[in-house]
């Protein structure tokens, strides 16, 4: 038993040595210079308390990307989950062309951020399809385009992002679906229960599990928005989100102890909201 | 079926698909003419936007270089996914639920809390705009392991024990007998770690600077900046970008589809 132990642990032992070196650690050095001043072509830092994070809350480009950052993701969830969820109602029964409806839906959410981000520039440029298509439906599109101006460049984001990643959730929607047991909904129409009866007393209660997971894991990623800010308006036009304003401060300023502050500030931010839903989904399980 | 509901259909498939058919047919026109709606149904099809980009430009750089981290890392995920998938589902060990969920600790962590430090571990380390850089920190990954760990669960222990009866070493009861019955969840793994690493931005866009070590992603980003958007040579480098994971996606849907419901039913 004694040889069976270490061949364990050298067999696991990638993972071991990839979550200390690459995880475990900077996570902890994070943390450690979020306490100092440590920017680049300084020789030296020095341990400043808290003054990083008191200097983040009276930072306006910070208050601003945690602003922003917080629109993004409390506009596009719902709408995300609520358009994934019909459309996975939409194609769930087999029919002709199931097979191509669901591939052409999920196809965006596996195509490279950076291709829609550059595309959709594009689309919503002045002059792009995107623009003409809202003068032909009679609304006024900014005069340089969405991406151009204050008002619409953070929702032209966030609708471009719903537009990418309904597919995706929309799959696990269906492997929701197909989970709950048919004999119920037999069960309800011998009962004589109608479409919509079915629907609110079978089908959403049981798809609960399923939903809090999506809400988790979708929570987590919308939170480090960055890929779309990058390419398309460079934080500008009232888009700065945290991520961003972590890059920039950390990678183009090098400002690494401030920057791994607002890193940890956001690291927070989304621990407490994963712990809370987390808590959520217990309770679902044993109410 | 009801014709309200396909039609319905329909219209989102045109919306779903109309951005990237978009992108293709942009990257056949001549550069300089705009993509007005004449001319992008009767317009000509060029290949002067490919053929400028792997004569000149750094794109062919980038393809190589997406290339050859993706395969690097996707042999690294088979192989390092499947020994510790492997330890985690047969072996006892000290601390084998820590590190157990440490994997699940991974997978739930924001990748942006990392970037700074890591970005001066590998500064200081000497691996800064090398493939060291992107290859490294990514050769085993929690989903992986889930995946291994899941399938070999489900694998009677038998097989193995006979072997081990009949005097097998370790190694050999590893890569002879588990490792090909484990062959449908290794393809659904080798897919989804290619497509992660194929697609991968924020990472490389710290870890790199030159362009002789710049993946496609970010060479795509970074030209926009450049020059004068030119849209016909962006979308043709766009489409190269797109290409392997359509190809990949057509060939192999049913594995991506079960990859990425596996971890949502179990929960």
């Amino acid at each position: 038993m004694k040889l069976r132990q270490s061949t364990g642990i050298l067999l696991a032992s990638p993972w071991i040595a990839t979550f200390l070196i690459f995880w475990f650690f900077p996570l902890l050095y994070s943390l450690f210079l979020s306490f100092t001043d440590y920017r680049l072509l300084k020789p030296s830092y020095e341990w400043i308390g808290f003054d990083n994070y008191i200097g983040l809350f009276s930072d306006p480009a910070f208050i601003d990307s945690i602003k922003n950052t917080f629109i993004f993701v409390i506009g596009t969830i719902p709408t995300t989950t609520i358009i994934a969820l019909l459309l996975a109602i939409l194609i769930a029964r087999n029919f002709t062309g199931r097979t191509l409806f669901r591939s052409a839906f999920f196809m965006p959410s596996i195509t490279s951020m950076v291709v829609i981000a550059l595309i959709f520039a594009n689309l919503y440029s002045r002059g792009g399809y995107i623009y003409l298509l809202a003068k032909m439906l009679g609304i006024i599109p900014p005069d340089n385009g969405f991406l151009l101006s204050n008002k619409t460049a953070l929702l032209s984001v966030m609708a471009m992002d719903i537009w990418m990643s309904v597919g995706y959730y929309m799959l696990l929607f269906l492997a929701g679906l197909k989970s709950i047991p048919i004999e119920l909904y037999e069960a309800a129409d011998v009962a004589g229960a109608g479409p919509w009866r079915k629907f609110c007393s079978i089908t959403l209660p049981l798809l609960k599990p399923v939903t809090l997971f999506i809400i988790v894991i979708n929570t987590i990623k919308s939170f480090q928005i960055f890929i779309e800010i990058f390419v398309m308006t460079k934080g500008k036009y009232g888009t700065s989100t945290t991520v961003y304003f972590i890059y920039e401060s950390g990678l183009s300023r090098f400002n690494f102890g401030y920057a791994s502050a607002a890193a940890y500030v956001l690291f927070v931010i989304i621990a407490i909201f994963s712990f809370l839903q987390f808590k959520l989904m217990r309770q679902e399980k044993i109410g | 079926m009801n014709i309200v509901k396909y039609i319905l259909l329909c219209f989102i498939l045109v919306i779903m698909i109309f951005p990237l058919a978009w992108m293709f047919r942009v990257s056949f026109m001549p550069a300089n003419i705009d993509a007005s709606f004449e001319n992008i149904l009767s317009g000509e099809f060029v290949l002067a936007s490919y053929l400028d980009l792997f004569r000149s430009g750094n794109m062919f750089i980038y393809l190589f270089n997406s290339f050859f981290v993706g395969i690097i890392v996707t042999l690294g995920n088979i192989l390092f996914c499947f020994m510790v998938g492997y330890a985690f589902s047969r072996y006892r060990f000290v601390g084998k639920d820590i590190w157990f969920y440490s994997t699940i600790f991974v997978l739930m962590l924001p990748a942006h809390v990392v970037i700074i430090p890591l970005y001066l571990m590998i500064y200081k380390a000497g691996m800064y705009d090398t493939y060291w850089a992107l290859i490294l920190p990514f050769l085993v990954n929690p989903i992986g392991i889930f995946l291994v760990k899941q399938y070999i669960d489900s694998l009677p222990p038998s097989m193995e024990e006979a072997a081990r009866i009949d005097g097998a070493g370790e190694l050999t009861i590893l890569f002879r007998i588990v490792m090909p019955l484990c062959k449908p969840a290794l393809a659904v793994l080798a897919i989804q770690s290619f497509m992660t690493n194929w697609n991968s931005f924020l990472f490389p866009l710290i870890l790199t600077s030159s362009e002789s070590v710049r993946t496609l992603p970010i060479g795509l980003a970074l030209y926009q900046g450049h020059q004068a958007i030119d849209w016909p040579h962006l979308m043709a480098g766009s489409s190269l970008a797109v290409l392997p994971i359509l190809v990949v996606f057509l060939f192999f849907q049913r594995h991506i589809v079960s990859g990425i419901t596996a971890g949502a039913i179990k929960q």
